[in-house]
């Protein structure tokens, strides 16, 4: 008798006795499913927060000033962030890996147009900013050189702020819009790279807009450079291009109080990661209990089949049937049914995070990985919980199976 | 050929030793058909179980053409059951959950045959055994008469030296157990070794040869005169 032979064997036993096989697999379909969602909703956050983290620009990272020294003649000290300059920024953006350094500042602005009134974000930017941040041009001209250099009271909308602050057939660019009642000429439109979660925020939902950078300072009396963002070349170096990025920002600007660092995202994803660690291993230890008492259910009915089916044991050592092919075949039965609870969990998994799909705000992820542990693991319970009720039905010695009643 | 010499069976031992067959020599040829009575508790069940590798002796010797099989072990006793006996029991004892075609071809999974050949061989034995529409129908559906011809199909389908019969006709009425006789009668006319246990002298008075059991011992070996 060959494996497939036995395995069909095995699969109309276990067909003949449907619910019995059901309950019997429950523990197992259980413990595989709940680790397989419990892992699959744990990457779907992961990847969420990690697009979430990086989703703006994958390759930037920002920098920050960070004070060394907080005390002065025993007094809290406040050290104010030195002064950066657009020439300072061109000579960071020579450190190998850094495509481009952005400086940029930003303000609230009360924007009137058409009888419409919006608080609304003003970023402060260069002329680099829009090709490095892969900006699209709808309407107009990008902001240039000459409208930071004159301080030239100029704006791009975004398409966000074009749709609801001016009419469908209105001229966007050229226009003359209010801003803190001063008035401002739009130059472009660019489509809004507002992340979907913001727009339905009341204070995003007008869109943002891009003015000079040397326009904002003076609008709102701050800094020209009040942010810095470092783009790598290659997203996979972004930590090492920001670290040594902010050490040639800390060089060139002289503070002797503070230095610049990079901003390290993966600590928050490192964070979140060993936090999600603790919840999949008690999760997966619960599991595991599941699966313990889905393989002692299956011994237990195997015990029962075994006793069930002494004549057939009985008939079949008669027929020539050794020793190793009975236990063989109710090895077998017991994989077979154990498996099919670990297919069945992973089927069910598959249902409920489908599901869960639709009502999480992230899509879980079901990871292979833990689907092909998920059945060697159910395997393995039918072989280890198998082994006992198969080896007392190869010891059946037939005169005595077949005389059981 | 089977040969028994000075063969013994004890169960138990010590004081609690309760010894069953007590010295028993015995030859039945190939192509013997053979009757064994006996009394319920003379050893004749005992005797059929060793004569079947479903039991080993305690003492005494063996052989089956030729060849002694006291040192066999529990798997090489397996393949001797498999390969050289052909049982039919008096309750039938067919799976089932098996059809008829099944049934029969349950010995050639344990002796790997192909697929192939065991429906080939499984459809010829019962059609040989006039069952050729009943090769599709579960044991449920079969009679009694047509469960014994399903077994006895079994029984030959290895084309085992000897065909072991334990009570053939035990449940089976008068003329159904008559056909299932002249069956078997038919086979060992066909050069089968048939070995029939019985209790009923009408039965082993198809036989050609009927040894009777008492006590653990032969005390009749006569050839039967038709």
């Amino acid at each position: 008798m060959n494996l497939w032979e036995s395995f069909t064997l095995a699969l109309s036993s276990i067909w003949n006795h449907k619910i019995r096989s059901i309950l019997t697999m429950l523990g197992i379909i259980i413990g595989v499913s709940a680790v397989i969602i419990v892992v699959a909703i744990g990457d779907g956050a992961r990847q969420q927060m990690a697009d979430d983290l990086f989703s703006t620009d994958e390759n930037a990272i920002p920098l920050y000033f960070e004070q060394t020294t907080y005390e002065e003649n025993g007094e809290m000290m406040w050290v104010e962030p030195p002064a950066v300059t657009g020439e300072q920024l061109d000579a960071v953006k020579e450190v190998a890996g850094v495509k481009y350094v952005l400086g940029t500042n930003s303000g609230w602005g009360t924007m009137n147009h058409n009888e419409h009134t919006a608080d609304m974000e003003i970023i402060g930017v260069d002329n680099q900013y829009f090709i490095a941040k892969d900006l699209t041009l709808l309407e107009g001209r990008r902001l240039n050189t000459r409208d930071n250099d004159s301080y030239s009271r100029v704006a791009m909308i975004d398409s966000l702020t074009r749709e609801n602050m001016f009419a469908p057939d209105e001229e966007a660019v050229g226009a003359i819009i209010d801003i803190n009642d001063n008035p401002y000429k739009v130059v472009g439109v660019y489509e809004s790279t507002l992340p979907p979660e913001f727009r339905h925020m009341e204070e995003f939902s007008n869109g943002q807009m891009l003015m000079p950078r040397t326009l904002i300072s003076m609008m709102f009396g701050s800094p020209e450079i009040d942010t810095i963002n470092v783009i790598a070349e290659q997203p996979d170096n972004l930590t090492e291009t920001g670290f040594a990025a902010a050490e040639k920002l800390t060089e060139l600007t002289g503070s002797e109080e503070g230095m610049y660092v990079a901003e390290d995202m993966s600590a928050y994803v490192e964070e979140f990661d060993s936090f999600y660690m603790t919840i999949t291993l008690f999760i997966s230890s619960i599991a595991g209990i599941s699966l313990l008492v889905g393989g002692i259910g299956v011994m237990n009915i195997m015990l029962v089949s075994v006793t069930e089916r002494t004549r057939e044991i009985g008939l079949r050592k008669a027929l020539g049937a050794t020793r190793g092919q009975i236990l063989r075949q109710f090895l077998i039965e017991s994989v077979t049914l154990t498996s099919l609870g670990g297919l069945i969990g992973i089927g069910f998994a598959a249902l409920v995070t489908a599901v869960l799909a639709l009502v999480l705000p992230f899509s879980p992820i079901i990871n292979p990985v833990v689907v092909i542990i998920g059945i060697l693991f159910s395997s393995m319970i039918g072989i280890v919980f198998g082994i006992l009720p198969a080896n007392k039905a190869s010891k059946l010695s037939p005169i005595d199976a077949l005389r059981y009643e | 050929m089977i040969r028994l010499s000075q063969l013994t069976k004890t169960y138990g031992s010590g004081s609690l030793a309760v010894p069953v067959l007590r010295g028993i020599d015995l030859e039945i040829g190939d192509g013997e058909f053979v009757a064994i009575m006996g009394p319920s508790g003379s050893g004749k069940s005992t005797l059929m179980n060793i004569i079947g590798f479903l039991d080993k002796q305690t003492g005494g010797t063996y052989s089956l053409n030729g060849e002694d099989v006291k040192q066999a072990n529990e798997k090489q006793l397996a393949g001797l059951r498999n390969k050289h006996i052909g049982f039919v029991f008096q309750q039938f004892f067919l799976l089932p959950r098996l059809n008829a075609q099944k049934n029969v071809e349950t010995p050639l999974l344990y002796a790997g045959i192909s697929k192939k050949e065991r429906t080939a061989r499984a459809l010829g034995l019962l059609n040989k055994v006039g069952l050729k529409d009943r090769t599709g129908h579960l044991p449920s559906e079969l009679s009694g008469g047509q469960k014994q011809r399903v077994a006895i199909a079994r029984a030959l389908v290895n084309q085992p030296t000897v065909i072991l019969a334990d009570e053939p006709t035990g449940a089976l009425d008068s003329k159904t157990g008559a056909q299932i006789m002249d069956l078997l009668t038919e086979l060992n006319r066909e050069g089968k070794t048939v070995i029939i246990v019985t209790h009923e002298e009408e039965i082993a008075a198809y036989t050609d040869r009927i040894i009777v059991l008492r006590d653990g011992l032969i005390v009749e070996d006569r050839k039967v005169t038709s």
